[in-house]
């Protein structure tokens, strides 16, 4: 994973990148409209989850080498914010993912700050271990049920028109498209190449001059609200919020998985890898068996490991040369 | 009749197993009754679910044996969960809008809550099983449950506990309530605040455990030095099993324990535990002293036994097998009484009917649940070493509550078992 050059830079710049994606945002909306079966937007809701999650995750673990295994903390505490907010004043959804967003990027500031001074393996078991502090201090939060769970009764519509899963599926999709925007952003900016820099060798590029302190904390505040926002639509999804299924360990697991299937050092590998991966499981859970589901999740990964350490980005990479 | 089968229906027959796995092809035929279900194949909630899935296919085979509802064969076509309830939503979408199944049945409290909103946007019917209060939330008029608990379920689980601790003398007066941070065993426990209130005792200790303890000892020795008359446990299998063997180790010995304790149930854990079960008191949903007045029981779980033995899960099935083949039973009466699977009439059935069933006769009430609840609370007597024949006896569950089900008077102070 560590000590890659990012693929050749494709062409189009970032302004241009945006456009392309507001109007593929835009094409898949106006596609969604003609889809009349909600389960499309119910298989499709959990791939772009996903893309948003692996997108996030990539952003600290993939550019700048930080392996964050507290990806369902921050998902959880989206979820549980949106929740709390939505019982105390009843907000509409995009403030919802506003706020769990703002509280995932300051507990990003936070836990950056207190830890990102810790380096490889020291950093991980941190990150672990704030899920697990924050699974033990919601499952006693009483407002938000605590450990029986709360219910969270959505409209049948949405405010779009149609159903309330199909709005649901296109704030998904934004949320998605903006994660992906903002990592290309990223990857091409002086934060990238600064990010990548750490990544190689710390030391080397404290020494050139890369405020390596500062680019972890920022990018740790911008991971930690992407996946705030991941997790904030979630109590409306599923209607019941319950701390085993908040913090569940396929989140963690799959959204760690899915860069490395796709590739760590570009922004289009964690897509990659969240669309495959999500699909494939989609696909095992109402055909082969859902016991398989993990199994092929871990497979696919010590595949990927050690047959193509790079992912599938790095694959045709290698094809190309 | 002939019983070969050819080479290529044999071949199409393994791949379509291979390719729908959760539909039994066996009843498949011209124009099925499907009924769709979301069980927790994996997951913390697999034993169970499990056990649900070899019950329901016992059913199925047997009414398609006699011919199928309305001379159409059912078929069950069901989806793993993996005990995650974010991944209920879209089972249930897919089983109504793209397998269009006739039937939607529900399984587990946390797995029917998110599968309401997907049911009730299709003014569908839905029958719950093992779901506790669900309906509370929602108010769905086409919602129906089969578990016994009646209109007031977080009541239920704890009222025949405390009905039967009233009888002792001198009654009681003071309670320790304890309880894993878990939905069930909170849900449990607060129940059992409200008998305290209602039977004025008092509360000496009252406290949760984090659901990963292992531990019991210092909960039980914190329990004992609060001197409390009667011990009511909200409890998940491995806590069950550490809560009594912990007491049995220290010797505790109030007038009574036991309470809403998952695990007591199922034959793995009756069988373990053995003698150590002695005097503890819990809830049961079927248990062999009922079987002269249930005498279907009995042979259908002669059937679920060796089956279960083969797939590893809950070999007794005293637990859920006989309310989930009456679940069963009660739509297929639905949809032959209606004459068909339309919603609105199998709704309309299903409220103004008492069903005839082999765990007895069911009716529903304006909420959907049982018009008048059946837990039992039951108290483990005689048993010796361990073994699960032992509880296969009538008399190794002496039923508590409630009195019409009654077989005999709480024996205090716990004393009994291994100390």
């Amino acid at each position: 994973m560590t000590g890659d050059a990012p693929l050749s830079r494709p062409p189009m710049g970032t302004l241009a990148f945006w456009c392309w994606a507001a109007a593929f945002t835009g094409v898949v909306y106006l596609a969604g409209r003609w889809v009349t079966n909600d389960y499309v937007f119910f298989a499709g809701y959990i791939v772009l989850q996903y893309v948003l999650l692996a997108t996030a995750w990539n952003i600290l673990g993939g550019y700048a080498g930080y392996v964050n295994f507290g990806t369902a903390a921050f998902f959880a505490i989206g979820a549980y914010i949106s929740t709390a907010l939505n019982k105390w004043l009843g907000l509409p959804l995009p403030v919802l993912i506003l706020a769990g967003a703002a509280v995932c990027g300051l507990i990003g500031l936070l836990m950056g700050g207190l830890t990102l001074k810790l380096q490889g393996v020291f950093f991980s078991i941190a990150t672990l271990a704030l899920a697990i502090v924050t699974q033990a201090l919601i499952t006693n939060w009483e407002y938000v049920g605590g450990a029986a769970g709360a219910y969270v009764i959505r409209p049948s519509r949405g405010p779009l028109g149609g159903s309330y899963v199909e709005y649901l599926f296109y704030t998904m999709l934004l949320l998605a498209t903006l994660a992906v925007c903002i990592a290309r952003t990223v990857e091409r900016s002086a934060a990238g190449y600064g990010l990548a820099a750490i990544r190689d060798d710390e030391a080397a590029a404290e020494a050139a001059g890369v405020p390596t302190m500062k680019l972890k904390v920022a990018t740790t505040v911008l991971s930690g609200a992407l996946m705030g926002a991941a997790g904030a639509p979630l109590p409306f999804f599923v209607t019941y919020l319950d701390p085993p299924s908040a913090f569940n360990l396929a989140v963690a697991v799959n959204t760690i998985a899915m860069p490395l299937v796709g590739g760590t050092a570009t922004w289009i590998g964690p897509v990659i890898g969240a669309v495959l991966l999500s699909i494939v499981q989609e696909a095992a859970m109402v055909t082969i068996s859902s016991a398989v589901n993990l199994l092929l999740v871990g497979l696919i990964m010590i595949g990927f490991i050690t047959l193509a350490p790079n992912g599938i980005m790095g694959l045709l990479r290698g094809r190309r040369r | 009749m002939s019983l070969a089968i050819s080479r290529r229906a044999a071949l199409a027959a393994s791949a379509g197993t291979m390719l729908f796995p959760g539909t039994d092809l066996r009843a498949q035929g011209a124009n099925p009754i499907t009924i769709g279900c979301g069980l927790s194949l994996t997951g913390a909630l697999a034993s169970t679910a499990k056990s649900v899935l070899l019950s329901a296919q016992i059913f199925v085979e047997d009414i398609n044996a006699k011919g199928g509802v309305l001379g159409r064969p059912v078929q069950l076509i069901h989806y793993d969960d993996q005990s995650n309830p974010a991944n209920a939503p879209r089972i249930y979408t897919k089983l109504i809008d793209v397998d269009k199944v006739d039937l939607v049945v529900t399984s587990g409290t946390n797995l029917t809550t998110p599968a309401m909103p997907v049911v009730m946007e299709r003014n569908r019917l839905l029958m719950a099983t093992l779901a506790l209060a669900v309906n509370d939330k929602f108010k769905y008029p086409r919602f129906f449950q089969t578990m016994p608990y009646g209109p007031h379920g977080a009541e239920a689980i704890s009222a025949g506990f405390f009905n039967a601790a009233m009888g002792i003398d001198p009654k009681p007066k003071t309670v320790a309530l304890v309880g894993a941070d878990a939905e069930f065993s909170k849900t449990a426990v607060s129940g059992a605040r409200d008998q305290v209130k209602k039977h004025g005792l008092k509360i000496v200790y009252d406290r949760t455990y984090p659901p990963p303890t292992v531990d019991f000892g210092p909960i039980i020795r914190g329990i004992a030095a609060s001197s409390p008359d009667i011990v009511y446990i909200g409890s998940y299998p491995i806590d069950t099993a550490g809560m009594i063997r912990s007491a049995r180790e220290l010797g505790f010995k109030p007038q009574m324990f036991g309470g809403g304790m998952v695990g007591t149930q199922v034959g793995g854990i009756k069988a373990d535990l053995g003698e150590a079960l002695n005097d503890v008191v819990s809830y049961e949903l079927y248990v062999p002293a009922m079987a002269d007045k249930l005498p279907l029981v009995e042979p259908m779980l002669k059937r679920y036994q060796p089956r279960a033995a083969e797939a590893g899960v809950d070999q007794l099935g005293f637990y859920v097998p006989p309310q989930i083949y009456a679940t069963f039973e009660i739509l297929a009466q639905a949809v032959q009484g209606t004459g068909g699977t339309d919603q609105d009439k199998l709704t309309n059935f299903i409220r103004a009917t008492t069903f005839k069933t082999l765990y007895g006769d069911m009716a529903f009430g304006p909420d959907g649940e049982w018009r008048e609840p059946r837990m039992l609370h039951v108290q483990y007597r005689g048993l010796k070493g361990q073994g699960l024949e032992q509880f296969k006896r009538p008399d190794a569950h002496v039923i508590l509550d409630p009195p019409v089900w009654k077989t005999g008077d709480l024996r205090a102070p716990f004393a009994g078992g291994k100390s």
